[in-house]
C-alpha cells in the first residue's frame, strides 16, 4: 500500500511508527473520509481495512456463497469510493457502506435467480478441542443450512442484527423497511430457524 | 431451545463462517487501491452545477445577462424563421382563424315536445333546441371553433342522424350521424 510520507505535500493520514516498532493508527474516521474525498486512495485503503470483515460478513450472510461475497465486498468499496460525495459526514459511515453492500447483494441475488450456480457448503473454522468440535459442529451445520434456506427477507435482518450488531433502526435504514417490520422479521426469522432445526433433528432421529 | 441460545448460535455460526473465509480478504486494500488508481470520487450533479455558477455577485449578474441575451436572441431568430412560413395542414392555425363560428342547427319537427342536438362538440350530451315561434322549426346556435364535428338530433327520444344541412354522413354502430366542417373550407352552415 502506498502511504504518503510526512512532508510529502499530502496529509500524513495513516500511521506513525513508534520507537519500539509498534504501529498505531491515529486518524479518526472523518479525517480518513475527508482525505479520501480529496482523492487520497491510501486513506480509503485504511477504511477498507477497518470495514472489510464487517462488509464481507454481511455479503456472506446475505448471499451464502464465498466467491460472490468476496466479489461484492471488493465492488462495495469501489462503488462507495466512487459515490463518496453522496455520503454525509455527519451520519454513521458503517450504515452507509452496509447499505451499498446490501444493495449490491440484492442485485446479485436477483441475478442468481436467473443464473443459478451449484452452491458449495460453507465450511466453518474449526475449534481445537475435539469434544467441542463434535458437540458444536453438528448444531452449527444445522443453523447454517436453516439460514441458507431462509427467505432473503428474513435472513438479511438476522445477519445485520447478529453478525453486524446493528440496531433495529439502522437495519431498517439499510434494508429500506420500517423499524417495526425489522423487529417482526427478526422475531419470525428466529422462529423459522428454530422450526427448521427441530424438523432436521426429528428427521435424523427417525431416519 | 431457549431464545438466547438461538441468538448465540447465530452469532457464533456467522462469526465462524467469516473467520473460515477470512483468507479471501487478504490484500483487499491493495486490490481496491490499485483499481481506483488516481481516480477521484465522482462529482455530484448539483456540485457540478454549482461549480458553473460564478463565485461573486458581479460574476453571477454577468452570467445572468449573457443567459438572458442568448434567450432573447433565440426568441428573435425563432420568430423570424416562423413568421413567413405558410401554415401547413398539421400546424396550429393563427388565433384569428381559431375564433368561434356561430353554427346554426335547424331541424323541422312538427308536434315534437323535446328536441336536442348531441355531438362530439358537447361530448354527446344534450344541447336543447328551441321552437320560439311554435312553427315546428327548432333551432340552436352554438359557437364552435374550426374543425370537423359529428352530431345528430334527438327528437322526443328518437335518433335523427341525417341533417339535410350536413356536409356528409357517417354510419357508426348501425346508425347515421351528420358531419359539419366549420371554418377553413366551410363555415358549416
Amino acid at each position: 500500500m502506498s502511504i504518503p510520507k510526512p512532508g510529502s505535500g499530502k496529509a500524513c493520514i495513516l500511521i506513525t511508527e513508534e520507537a519500539d516498532g509498534s504501529v498505531y493508527r491515529l486518524q479518526d474516521e472523518v479525517s480518513l473520509l475527508r482525505a479520501s474525498l480529496a482523492g487520497e486512495t491510501a486513506a480509503w485503503g485504511e477504511i477498507v481495512s477497518r470495514y472489510k470483515d464487517a462488509v464481507f460478513g454481511l455479503c456472506l450472510g446475505f448471499l451464502r456463497n464465498r466467491a460472490d461475497a468476496e466479489d461484492l465486498t471488493h465492488d462495495a468499496f469501489i462503488r462507495a469510493y466512487n459515490n463518496l460525495r453522496r455520503y454525509h459526514l455527519d451520519k454513521r459511515f458503517s450504515t452507509w457502506i452496509f447499505t451499498v453492500a446490501a444493495n449490491l447483494c440484492r442485485n446479485r441475488l436477483r441475478y442468481r435467480r436467473n443464473h443459478p450456480v451449484v452452491e458449495q457448503p460453507i465450511h466453518l473454522a474449526g475449534g481445537t478441542d475435539p469434544a467441542s468440535i463434535v458437540a458444536g459442529e453438528a448444531r452449527q451445520k444445522q443453523v447454517q443450512e436453516a439460514l441458507s434456506n431462509l427467505p432473503y427477507g428474513y435472513r438479511a435482518p438476522l445477519v445485520l442484527r447478529f453478525y453486524n450488531d446493528l440496531s433495529y433502526r439502522e437495519i431498517g435504514e439499510i434494508l429500506a423497511i420500517p423499524e417495526g417490520t425489522v423487529k417482526t422479521r427478526i422475531h419470525r426469522g428466529k422462529a423459522m430457524l428454530k422450526d427448521r432445526i427441530a424438523k432436521d433433528v426429528m428427521q435424523h432421529e427417525t431416519g | 431451545m431457549k431464545p438466547d441460545e438461538m441468538e448465540r448460535l447465530l452469532r457464533d455460526t456467522l462469526g465462524r463462517e467469516v473467520a473460515a473465509a477470512a483468507y479471501r480478504l487478504e490484500g483487499l486494500e491493495e486490490r481496491v487501491i490499485s483499481e481506483l488508481g488516481d481516480r477521484l470520487p465522482r462529482q455530484r450533479f448539483v456540485d457540478w452545477l454549482s461549480g458553473l455558477v460564478a463565485p461573486t455577485r458581479a460574476g453571477r449578474a454577468g452570467q445572468l445577462a449573457v443567459l438572458g441575451a442568448t434567450a432573447a436572441l433565440f426568441l428573435v431568430v425563432g420568430s423570424l424563421i416562423t413568421q413567413d412560413r405558410p401554415l401547413g395542414p398539421s400546424m396550429e392555425p393563427s388565433l384569428a382563424s381559431r375564433a368561434n363560428h356561430e353554427i346554426l342547427f335547424v331541424v323541422p319537427a312538427l308536434d315534437a315536445e323535446n328536441v336536442v342536438v348531441v355531438g362530439d362538440f358537447n361530448a354527446w350530451e344534450a344541447t336543447p333546441l328551441a321552437d320560439e315561434n311554435e312553427d315546428g322549426i327548432w333551432t340552436a346556435s352554438i359557437p364552435l371553433p374550426p374543425g370537423r364535428y359529428e352530431y345528430a338530433f334527438v327528437i322526443d327520444g328518437r335518433w335523427w342522424g341525417q341533417d339535410p344541412l350536413a356536409d356528409e354522413y357517417v354510419r357508426t354502430f348501425g346508425q347515421y350521424s351528420s358531419v359539419r366542417y366549420v371554418g377553413e373550407g366551410g363555415d358549416g352552415a
